[in-house]
């Protein structure tokens, strides 16, 4: 009873100086996003090498010539595959980002030609869409050869091309962006908030007047993680908001919102926690902004926040693994483009978040405790 | 609240060591109820660590303080109720109104939900800041951030109050502000007041008693006037002048037959018997000497005057913010 007052008390004290600020507050959680999507968006990096899984029910010149052609640049690299089941398994795990499939009949001269079709994994935004332009280009080079004559058959019609989304939403790059993006805003929203207001509460004297009042000195750990959730909270659903008018799009809609508050509140109570140990630590606002910084910004980079993992050197893959943003990228990326949050996801992205949570407010409270001895 | 001790604070037996730095070694001190007591001492005497052990900031490394009978170390959340407190720095939340500030402490020193209303009232009358209820801190002047600071240690009727160089940096009219209201609550409601104090003068004009400690010792303890007593002064023959020429100053104090101390801008030394005869010495040295001074004067001790005997120094170097002086402090009467 005692403590959860003094927590409210003091977590309403926060608020309170927070609806003072309260634009000023919007604001700022407003700007990093806009100018992050905007940004990213236009550095939408095209991937070289994007495995792509080959099934040819054909296997007559035509099929082959197309195969070559879509090789003939190195954007795609090709895996035969002898059947659509076993490509689309590869494609669900991941090694490959598209399937391709060439119809029996492609070498016959008939028209209309029958349709390739393209599966994508559109949870690798910048692979789709090498994939497609790969396909269409090659496509459209075969109708000119088949017109000029330097192929079997002559029909003048470019071969028609039908592709497949793996996921619910047609993916694009602000998508995959804003997945990655709600994630570190979350997670600067509590450090900026949680551990920076206690070194400036330390600062302005606020924290010795707590610690003389009679109240559990846990009661002012606890408003501060409390404020700094609520901070990530806010930061990263601004995020999305801003994502979605920029263009982003939600597959899993309106609950799949909801289902990234847990996720987003423990990242924030995550972070929070950790923000609140180093501000125990270092002493001056300056020396905390850089390493909250130096802390947040790699470790959401090798979350795959921006860039997919896949993508990283395999030594920072590792990295990944044990990274807890990985795990919130995930989930978040599962709502937006794949159209839901797996069980088996939710569980063990929650899992480890909760891990990390748990062994960050550990830390916090054991750091703490010594706060009072520090400051005189 | 009812307690069967008869003094305010005790203190037994009081150590505090960091390392190998004793900064508080024995202290035993009794503050009975109702008393105005001053604590003084030189920086890094040992007065700031004392006052942290008993706010419940440090813990010491051995020795007993209570509050009102009540243990620090053992209940050190009632006995943090038992006071209200007045920091050096002025804490005030610049972001919050001067309403907020009183009502999240209000919270903080649990007083209950209905009476919280009436206090935060009575405290803004205290402080005079009623018509700046709805006013942010943060626009407040020095004097007016520092009422509402005393007002909010006084908000929950606390049996003691503490403070920690309440005086320091304000302005004469909001300096006298502060001192009437310790003694009207000292007075009035029998309210407990510990203090320290940079302003010596401040110390004699409102503390009872006193108590001086240096070194992490107790070294004097007593009424003002018991102090100038015990260190048996006589006049005090005092010149200022520029720091080059302090030297020059003191040896002339020889000359005079006078023992000298050397102070930042001045030279000090007792007179004697004969005072009016020392100065008279003085002034014909100086004069023959060609040295120019700034101000020559002869004054009963005061208790700056007691702290640099007891201590050999004055009780904050000028490098300070403090720009200390009798000069600034408003004589009563």
């Amino acid at each position: 009873m005692g403590l959860l007052n003094d927590t409210y008390t003091l977590l309403l004290r926060e608020l309170l100086i927070f609806k003072k600020n309260f634009k000023v507050n919007i604001i700022r959680s407003m700007i990093f996003p806009i100018i992050f999507i905007i940004l990213l968006g236009a550095f939408g990096s095209t991937p070289k090498n994007v495995p792509v899984a080959l099934v040819n029910y054909d296997n007559g010149p035509a099929s082959l010539q197309f195969m070559n052609l879509l090789q003939s640049g190195n954007s795609v690299r090709v895996v035969s595959s002898t059947t659509q089941q076993a490509a689309m398994n590869l494609l669900s795990e991941g090694d490959v980002a598209a399937v391709i499939v060439i119809p029996g009949g492609f070498s016959r001269s008939q028209i209309p030609k029958p349709d390739v079709y393209v599966y994508l994994d559109n949870s690798q935004p910048q692979s789709a869409v090498v994939v497609n332009q790969v396909v269409n280009q090659a496509s459209s080079e075969m109708a000119g050869r088949l017109a000029a004559g330097t192929a079997p058959g002559s029909t003048p019609n470019p071969v028609p091309v039908v592709s497949n989304y793996a996921y619910g939403a047609a993916s694009n790059y602000e998508s995959f962006v804003v997945g990655g993006l709600v994630i570190m805003v979350a997670a600067f929203g509590s450090v900026f908030s949680a551990g920076f207001s206690v070194i400036s509460d330390r600062e302005l004297g606020n924290l010795k007047a707590f610690l003389t009042t009679p109240i559990n000195k846990f009661a002012i750990l606890l408003s501060k993680i409390g404020y700094g959730t609520m901070q990530s909270l806010l930061s990263a659903y601004i995020g999305l908001a801003i994502g979605i008018a920029l263009g982003a799009t939600v597959a899993a809609g309106f609950i799949g919102l909801l289902e990234l508050i847990w996720i987003v509140f423990l990242v924030g109570l995550g972070f929070g926690s950790l923000s609140i140990a180093l501000a125990a630590r270092s002493k001056q606002l300056q020396t905390y902004a850089l390493i909250g910084q130096t802390i947040v910004m790699p470790t959401a980079f090798l979350g795959g926040a921006f860039v997919p993992i896949s993508l990283l050197p395999p030594v920072l893959q590792s990295v990944s693994v044990v990274n807890p943003l990985t795990y919130a990228v995930n989930a978040v990326r599962a709502v937006m483009i794949k159209g839901s949050l797996p069980l088996g996801d939710l569980v063990v992205d929650s899992a480890v978040l909760l891990a990390f949570a748990a062994v960050m407010v550990a830390i916090a409270f054991v750091l703490f405790r010594n706060t009072s001895e520090q400051l005189s | 609240m009812l307690s069967l001790s008869e003094y305010a604070i005790e203190i037994n037996g009081l150590v505090k060591k960091f390392g190998d730095l004793t900064a508080v070694n024995g202290v035993n001190l009794r503050i009975k109820k109702g008393e105005i007591f001053g604590l003084l001492g030189p920086n890094g005497a040992g007065k700031s660590t004392t006052i942290n052990m008993l706010l419940g900031l440090l813990a010491p490394t051995s020795g007993k303080i209570s509050v009102n009978g009540i243990d620090m170390l053992k209940n050190p959340e009632r006995a943090k109720g038992q006071i209200g407190i007045v920091t050096q720095e002025t804490v005030v939340e610049p972001e919050l109104t001067a309403e907020d500030n009183l009502m999240i402490f209000g919270r903080l020193y649990q007083i209950p939900a209905d009476e919280l209303r009436k206090d935060i009232d009575f405290a803004l009358k205290l402080s005079d800041l009623e018509s700046f209820r709805k006013a942010y801190a943060g626009t407040f002047s020095g004097g007016m951030k520092r009422r509402l600071e005393t007002a909010k240690a006084l908000m929950h009727a606390p049996q003691i109050l503490l403070l920690d160089e309440p005086t320091t940096g304000l302005d004469v009219q909001n300096r006298t502000k502060i001192w009437e209201l310790l003694r009207k609550i000292n007075k009035e409601d029998n309210v407990t007041i510990l203090m320290t104090t940079q302003y010596l003068e401040e110390a004699d004009q409102l503390c009872n008693r006193i108590a001086i400690i240096d070194h992490g010792k107790l070294i004097a303890l007593g009424t003002p006037s018991e102090l100038r007593q015990k260190i048996g002064m006589s006049t005090i023959l005092e010149v200022s002048g520029d720091k080059e020429m302090l030297p020059k100053i003191a040896q002339m104090f020889r000359k005079a037959g006078l023992e000298p101390q050397t102070l930042t801008n001045k030279v000090l030394a007792s007179a004697g018997s004969k005072p009016v005869e020392k100065i008279e010495k003085i002034l014909k040295l100086l004069s023959a000497s060609k040295i120019d001074v700034r101000n020559v004067s002869l004054h009963e001790p005061t208790i700056d005057d007691v702290f640099l005997k007891l201590t050999g120094s004055e009780v904050r170097d000028e490098t300070g913010s403090f720009k200390g002086g009798r000069g600034m402090i408003m004589r009563r009467g």
